[in-house]
């Protein structure tokens, strides 16, 4: 299999705050790998280092064998590297249609967008029904269908998912990680960001445990641990 | 009173479609980037000045002139945005920083057009001869060139940020920087984008104004506050509140310079101002958020 994504000794922060400290992490074309941790131990800085919202200050990050690391996010979506992010309001004044067509932006998005907006209103039929309302007006769970659904209109090679189903209730989360896993089935190269190890398990071939900005821990499917282990890992063994 | 009522209208509405004009490029930066660009009077008078010397001393026609004003000012505008404005994009006092910088601009650029120029009143030629009659009132066919101008520049912006893909895309970075680059925008462009198209709203004002009025230094820093009151006036953002407000405050300076004289319009427009945001906080035509 081809390597997808390869990132390297990665390490990136906040002015003086470093977060990361050196992550490494790869994918390989066709599978889909998740990423879970305690809040705030730089999950959320991750991606942003990859997708170029934040430069990394060491480290590599290759995508598809081109050294994308510090590029614009701009260019990273062009070669193919889309993230969706979490809680996002995307644009308040804009019509959900409007920006779903918007989203085809990079060259490579352009041709058959209008397949691409099928495909998404057939996966979130909710996008469908509220083609002009505006982002700001929609509830929590339908900004996160219109933030996945963008993503997949940028027409991504690999898409990330930041925590897609944070603050949804228990129906809307299963609604949403239905279509996640349906995504995954059409064979998009997927990294999701969960704090729910089952699900995770379920769509990925590999887990990585993100715990004070390193990976901790790395779980393949195969030996997979059970949900006691999980927890332990989560609160520690004192916990229980 | 009724002989000068009609006439006077007429002034009013020419003043609203000078002011949506210049109100609309402000309006686009702002929404853009959250900047006021204090330069923009100073990039009409670069065109006119332009203008003026290729269509009369190179002889090469209005029309050329035109062109060359509005490239001149799109060039100008486009460097403030990299030079002036671009190095402090994530900073906190962004808006603050870039009123001093955008002046800045204004004054080097005013300064320098006295320079070159030197202290002389010109004038450009009318794009049209000959007058019509509007609502009864003679006007000139030039300034009745620019009465229906102004909306159709308006509506073309409309057509063009509400329907078009780079359009589109200035809203989004304006709404929301972050996830429009994550749909593949890229954010600096699109502000060196919203600056050259300001830019050319600027040089296509300066270039109407520059055969109403003499091109001075001060061409379009006079109107300036003037527009600005209209777009704070309209309720920062969008462009169907900011070009209502353009024609109520050209239609209102017009009607106060009848009954009150040109000593004390700015004044009272400024009261008018004050009162409208201590009534409407978001601006005449602004939503309540």
């Amino acid at each position: 299999m081809t390597r997808l994504l390869d990132i390297t000794g990665l390490r990136a922060g906040y002015a003086t705050v470093p977060v990361l400290h050196g992550i490494d992490l790869h994918l390989d074309a066709g599978e889909a790998i998740g990423l879970f941790g305690p809040n705030g131990h730089g999950k959320t800085t991750l991606l942003h280092a990859v997708s170029g919202l934040l430069k990394p200050t060491a480290g590599c990050v290759r995508f598809d064998g081109q050294d994308i690391t510090g590029a614009k996010p701009s260019a990273i979506v062009a070669a193919g590297l889309v993230q969706a992010q979490q809680g996002n309001t995307l644009f308040g004044d804009m019509g959900v249609q409007e920006t779903l067509e918007l989203a085809a932006f990079n060259t490579r998005a352009r041709s058959g967008w209008q397949t691409r907006l099928e495909e998404v209103q057939a996966l979130f039929p909710r996008l469908a029904e509220r083609k002009r309302q505006r982002a700001r007006t929609l509830s929590g769970g339908e900004r996160q269908m219109l933030s996945i659904g963008c993503a997949l209109m940028c027409n991504p090679r690999l898409l990330i998912l930041d925590e897609p189903t944070l603050g949804l209730s228990p129906r809307l989360k299963g609604e949403l990680r239905e279509a996640i896993a349906e995504i995954a089935r059409k064979g998009v190269p997927l990294i999701v960001v969960e704090q729910d190890v089952e699900f995770l398990l379920a769509l990925s071939s590999r887990l990585y445990l993100v715990e004070q900005g390193e990976i901790a821990r790395m779980i393949n499917r195969a030996d997979a641990p059970d949900h006691k282990e999980i927890m332990e890992m989560y609160f520690g063994e004192q916990a229980h | 009173m009724d002989g000068v009522l009609i006439p006077t209208l007429v002034s009013g509405l020419l003043l609203g479609s000078l002011y949506a004009l210049m109100a609309s490029g402000l309006s686009l930066i702002w929404t853009t980037l959250g900047v006021f660009n204090f330069a923009h009077g100073a990039l009409m008078t670069l065109s006119a000045y332009i203008a003026w010397t290729v269509s009369e001393q190179f002889g090469l026609g209005l029309v050329m002139g035109f062109v060359a004003g509005v490239g001149a000012a799109v060039i100008a505008g486009v460097l403030i945005e990299l030079l002036l404005v671009r190095p402090f994009y994530g900073n906190r006092n962004m808006m603050l920083i870039t009123v001093m910088t955008t002046l800045a601009a204004s004054t080097i650029l005013e300064r320098g057009i006295s320079m070159i120029w030197g202290p002389r009143l010109k004038q450009l030629p009318r794009t049209l001869d000959g007058q019509v009659s509007l609502l009864g009132a003679p006007v000139s066919a030039h300034e009745a060139l620019i009465i229906v101008l102004a909306p159709a520049v308006l509506m073309a912006l409309w057509w063009y940020t509400g329907r078009t893909r780079s359009g589109r895309s200035l809203r989004a970075v304006g709404q929301n920087p972050g996830s429009a680059a994550l749909i593949g925008i890229d954010v600096p462009r699109t502000f060196s984008l919203a600056f050259g198209l300001s830019a050319a709203l600027a040089g296509l004002t300066g270039v109407l104004l520059g055969s109403i009025r003499f091109v001075t230094p001060g061409l379009g820093a006079d109107p300036l506050v003037n527009a600005m009151i209209v777009v704070i006036f309209g309720g920062l953002g969008s462009l169907g509140a900011t070009a209502g407000a353009a024609y109520v405050i050209g239609l209102l300076e017009a009607l106060l310079v009848l009954w009150l004289g040109l000593y004390w319009t700015p004044s009272v427009l400024f009261v008018a101002l004050i009162l409208v945001l201590v009534f409407r906080p978001n601006g005449l035509f602004g939503k309540a958020t």
